[in-house]
């Protein structure tokens, strides 16, 4: 054990008196999570400055301004009242989300069976508010339209037309078949920071691969190696001395990140023994694939090509670039084929408020997957551990 | 002449380096691709749609309501297999609701009964009430059609399904009060959604990024001696200089028309005013080769420039608006970005590609832009320069 944990230390004190292994490993990360906490930190919920612009003082006009202004809205909106002009100007300046245009003769046009137009002013760079506000609308014109509906049905069916009013009349009592209810699902919602910060950090980690292969390869030249395999120490020694190393310097970059992140910027990484296992397992994946880097590569040139390769690979396609849950599903399918895209669906699930349970699958995948590419590193130990 | 041998000697040595040309034409291609994939279909609220027990929707007014919650502007609906599905996808954020649709759905509708739809929101209310208003809007349409179906139905006129196809053919032909959307602005302060967003956005990132890891090459000329034997023969310091500058020219030139071609062969970007578009690309290319120069004389190894350099190009692309709009920042954090080259760079994109404008309407950021890239060559070239007539 004891050649192990030497060969270990003196690796990790080479590795930490490199700064880019020091900046890369643990500032990057850090730096960038702080960064994506100081942009998207502050953004509230989704709310809405919105106008009335009422031209028709009507009664379905002004019950649509009770609407807008009812409880259940009031964490969306802010309602104000405006003329046209001013409404369109402050829609086009981003002062007001949307408005909302109710024009002149609306209530007494619908009410008498009529149609007129209720226009919505939305601004090209709010397009969701737009379709808020014009859903908004829609939600309180549904009970007009049901009512003409039901009337204009009937009269199809064949019921007289001078009996129009009567009909109105009584389909106007009638309630709406369907409604919704909002239920909590006992689910978090997930923020930027609590997304990225796992991503960034696992990101970063992966550029170990690069240090770890290049180091091996550096230390084949400078002879070290050929001094270790003079030494009375087994390759293997040699071999699970520079993993543990290469282990090591990952769970302690994740971990500080992951460390730094929940304390200081409020990030979500979930129940502590199962973050505990899913940086562990990353830690050993990160190992089989250093392995496998080295058992691939012929020198220090394509050893660090290699490992650039994958680390660009595996983040690009595990998701670690984009928010993946907004990508197309055969993107998110695609990213379950990667170790990091697993851990990555296991963080995204804790912070959302799954329990540990939740890290169960991913955790085995992500050790699966370190077992297969350290055993076909082994199996293509094409020089390794020889000098 | 010495300047330009050099310059060919040393691009030679870079075009041969494959991981070099991995992160200079796939790395880039790749990302624009992902990115433009991804935000593509950004914009309206992601909600789910999932059967209360059965993996499929039963009955046709419950597939329905599926159609109508799709077609409705305000969401983008994805089709959910399984409650536990739907957790997991409100958890990931992959949706911000959840519409249940009851198994009894038709058979309550069919009878007379009223039905509550469960919609599942993660957290508060308030944080998913866009997404509540859509859904209900939605729904609200879809019950109209039902109400109308029932009445006459009730009337003994015909029988429900006869009715509900003709309710669904009147409300289709006509509203008492139609919704008429009016876009008031016709020019955005964002960039275009999909691949002219990520395009511009990561042809800023790259140059930027691919020069300050490129800056490992002077290291590198340095540690083999090239400069010593170059020095030794009749060459002055500043050809040098200029070889190494003209280099970095060559390469964030090169770097940029690569994404400019890519982007409108592959992905169909269009870059806008194209006097602009080259004037902004060229001085962008100037900007890149300063931060390489620049990096080049900073760093003490190839491998810190090759590690520490994309760190502080992907945080300065942060900041500058390359990885999401600045308009979505607070204020704070916007001016901060504004110290970046890309930020001001982002800016002259948006100019051109949202609000079709051309060379009169970005010379003040080329001006700005043209200011960092002298600041950065002549930094760069005075290190160069010292550390070549010291060594």
């Amino acid at each position: 054990m004891g050649p192990v944990i030497a060969i270990a230390l003196k690796d990790l004190r080479q590795r930490l008196r490199d700064r880019s292994a020091l900046v890369l490993g643990f500032l990057a990360p850090l730096l960038v999570a702080w960064l994506i906490s100081a942009a998207f930190g502050s953004v509230a919920a989704f709310h809405m400055n919105v106008a009335l612009v009422d031209q028709d003082g009507g009664p379905v006009a002004s019950g649509f301004g009770t609407f807008l202004r009812s409880p259940q809205l009031s964490e969306l909106l802010t309602v104000s009242t405006a003329t046209e002009a001013q409404a369109r100007a402050k829609v086009e300046d981003g002062s007001l989300s949307a408005a909302f245009v109710i024009p002149k003769g609306f209530s007494a046009a619908v009410t008498s069976g009529g149609s007129m137009p209720l226009t919505v002013l939305g601004s090209v760079d709010a397009s969701v508010a737009a379709q808020v506000a014009r859903s908004l609308a829609g939600s309180y014109t549904a009970h007009i339209e049901a009512v003409r509906l039901s009337v204009a049905t009937a009269l199809d069916g064949g019921a007289p037309q001078a009996r129009a009013a009567a009909l109105a009349a009584a389909a106007a009592d009638l309630q709406a078949p369907e409604s919704v209810v909002p239920r909590a699902a006992g689910t978090r919602e997930l923020s930027s920071v609590s997304y990225y910060a796992p991503a960034m950090g696992i990101f970063f980690m992966l550029f170990a691969i690069g240090f770890g292969a290049r180091g091996f390869f550096l230390e084949r030249t400078g002879g070290t190696m050929e001094r270790l395999a003079a030494a009375p120490i087994s390759p293997a020694a040699v071999m699970v001395g520079k993993s543990l190393a290469t282990f090591v310097y990952g769970v302690a970059s994740l971990g500080t990140v992951a460390a730094v992140t929940s304390l200081v910027f409020g990030a979500e990484w979930g129940p502590l023994p199962a973050v505990v296992a899913l940086v562990l397992a990353l830690g050993l994946t990160l190992v089989g694939l250093t392995s496998l880097v080295i058992a691939v590569a012929r020198s220090e040139r394509q050893a660090e090509g290699f490992a650039s390769i994958l680390t660009f690979g595996l983040v690009l396609l595990g998701g670690n670039f984009i928010f993946i849950s907004a990508a197309p599903p055969m993107v998110r399918t695609l990213s379950l084929l990667t170790p990091n895209g697993w851990a990555l669906r296991a963080f995204t699930d804790l912070a959302g408020g799954a329990d540990w349970t939740a890290a169960v699958t991913p955790l085995l995948v992500i050790l699966a997957f370190a077992a297969v590419t350290t055993t076909l590193a082994f199996a293509l130990r094409r020089g390794v551990a020889r000098p | 002449m010495t300047a330009l041998a050099l310059t060919a000697a040393e691009l030679r040595r870079v075009v041969r380096d494959r991981t070099f040309l991995f992160f200079i034409v796939l790395l880039p291609v790749l990302i624009i691709l992902l990115i433009g994939v991804t935000i593509s279909g950004n914009e309206a609220i992601r909600v789910g749609v999932v059967g209360e027990r059965s993996t499929s929707l039963a009955g046709r007014l419950a597939q329905q309501l599926a159609s109508e919650l799709d077609a409705a502007p305000a969401l983008t609906v994805e089709s959910l297999t399984s409650r536990d599905a739907a957790l997991g996808a409100l958890r990931r954020g992959q949706v911000s609701a959840v519409v249940v649709v009851t198994d009894d759905l038709d058979g309550a509708l069919r009878s007379g009964r009223s039905v509550s739809l469960p919609v599942l929101i993660p957290g508060a209310a308030q944080t998913s009430q866009a997404a509540l208003a859509g859904i209900s809007a939605a729904v609200a349409q879809h019950s109209a059609a039902v109400q109308a179906a029932r009445f006459a139905t009730g009337l003994g006129q015909r029988g429900f399904e006869e009715n509900l196809t003709v309710a669904e053919r009147l409300q289709a032909a006509r509203a008492a009060a139609p919704l008429r959307l009016e876009v008031v602005d016709s020019t955005s302060n964002y960039l275009p959604m999909g691949f002219s967003y990520s395009a511009p956005t990561m042809l800023v990132l790259f140059v930027f990024v691919n020069a300050l890891a490129g800056g490992g090459a002077i290291i590198q000329t340095r540690r083999y001696g090239i400069f010593s034997r170059a020095l030794a023969a009749p060459t002055r310091p500043r050809d040098l200089v200029l070889g190494e500058a003209l280099c970095y020219l060559a390469l964030t030139v090169g770097q940029a028309i690569l994404i400019v071609g890519i982007g409108s062969v592959l992905f169909g970007v269009s870059w806008g005013n194209p006097t602009a578009a080259a004037a902004l690309v060229l001085v962008w290319a100037m900007v890149g080769t300063g931060a390489g120069m620049a990096s080049g004389t900073m760093f003490r190894t190839p491998e810190q420039a090759g590690a520490i350099g994309p760190a502080i190009g992907i945080a300065f692309g942060m900041l500058g608006g390359c990885m999401w709009p600045l308009e979505i920042v607070p204020e704070s954090v916007r001016a901060l970005g504004h110290l970046t080259p890309h930020a001001w760079a982002v800016d002259a994109w948006v100019e051109l590609l949202s609000r079709g404008g051309g060379l009169a309407d970005i010379a003040g950021y080329l001006a700005i832009l043209a200011l960092y890239a002298v600041v950065l060559l002549v930094f760069a070239s005075l290190r160069l320069r010292s550390s070549l007539v010291t060594s």
